[in-house]
């Protein structure tokens, strides 16, 4: 989805900034997006209050709303996916070879 | 009322405090495979071992318990065989109740957290029995419970159709729905690749493959 999103759209990204944080993402205020996703997730309360701050500066109030919904519906499907052992195609798996490699994710399959 | 969101930094969208307080009806409201108090019980385990917070539940056999935890705080650590062992004394439908309850839960405490915002305190238990609707056309496949169809993650928890119809609903306030997943020029709040950017670094600090 973020490849075929950002190429639909020619926006820049570097999909390395996924896994390793020192790695500038490209994408538009995507290093801010990144610090608040880190921060919702593994962050303290005085990291999520800067974060939120930073991604309200960019994105406005709908934004960081929006940003807070897609972590929000990820942690839904990422435990359905792996609680009910849910397999990748063979077709996505094919076409995201590169990808995975680039962003060092193969380790992470346990099917 | 629940799910005000008064304490929010923003104002939040009233489709999500609509979304969050069905969700929280349904919580509460006797289930496919568990009561009202059993699916509460739930919540309250999975939050127990996520956040490490409340007593542990009184209603839940242990075996359930487990299976909330895992599913709230370690799903990356699941495994087939730990699937099998928890529905050979479960049932695999009671099973896929409890990854439903569990996921949708997790989505409202993370949306709580993300905007600095207490979690909600559980529902009051609803009386009643669950319906015990069983899911004819539910088969096993490449996945490790049965399901609807083939292997999709839109088909997931198929096996009991309640608990599929309540992620899709979650789906589309929160992230798109799934019809609208095709649009890739789409932009709100944020592009579509700002979100897919979010989606992808969550997964990765979910460990999360798929």
């Amino acid at each position: 989805m973020l490849r075929a999103s950002t190429e639909v759209t020619s926006t820049p990204l570097d999909p390395r900034s996924i896994t390793d944080r020192s790695v500038d993402p490209l994408l538009p205020d995507g290093s801010i997006l990144l610090d608040f996703v880190d921060a919702a997730l593994i962050g303290d309360d005085s990291e999520r209050s800067a974060t939120r701050s930073a991604v309200l500066a960019v994105v406005g109030p709908t934004g960081l709303v929006d940003a807070a919904g897609v972590i929000a519906n990820f942690e839904m499907m990422n435990r359905i996916a792996d609680a009910t052992g849910m397999p990748v195609g063979k077709g996505t798996l094919k076409r995201t070879a590169e990808w995975r490699d680039l962003i060092g994710i193969n380790g992470l399959n346990h099917l | 009322m629940p799910f005000t969101f008064d304490a929010a930094p923003v104002d939040v969208r009233p489709d999500i405090g609509r979304l969050f307080r069905r969700e929280w009806n349904r919580l509460a409201t006797p289930g496919t495979w568990w009561d009202g108090r059993e699916r509460v019980d739930i919540a309250r385990a999975a939050r127990r071992a996520r956040f490490g917070a409340d007593e542990a539940p009184s209603s839940l056999p242990t075996v359930a318990i487990e299976a909330a935890g895992a599913t709230s705080s370690r799903p990356a650590s699941i495994r087939r065989s730990w699937v099998e062992t928890i529905a050979t004394d479960l049932g695999y439908p009671r099973y896929v109740e409890i990854v439903g309850i569990t996921s949708r839960l997790a989505a409202i405490d993370t949306f709580h957290l993300a905007l600095g915002m207490d979690p909600e305190s559980p529902p009051e238990p609803e009386p009643g029995e669950p319906s015990r609707t069983e899911e004819p056309h539910a088969r096993p496949g490449a996945a490790w419970v049965p399901m609807v169809g083939g292997a999709s993650i839109t088909q997931a928890l198929s096996l009991v159709d309640a608990e599929s119809v309540a992620q899709e609903d979650m789906h589309g306030p929160l992230y798109l729905t799934y019809e609208g997943m095709a649009e890739f020029d789409y932009v709100a709040g944020l592009s579509r690749a700002q979100m897919e950017l979010v989606a992808a670094r969550t997964s990765a600090i979910n460990e999360c493959f798929y």
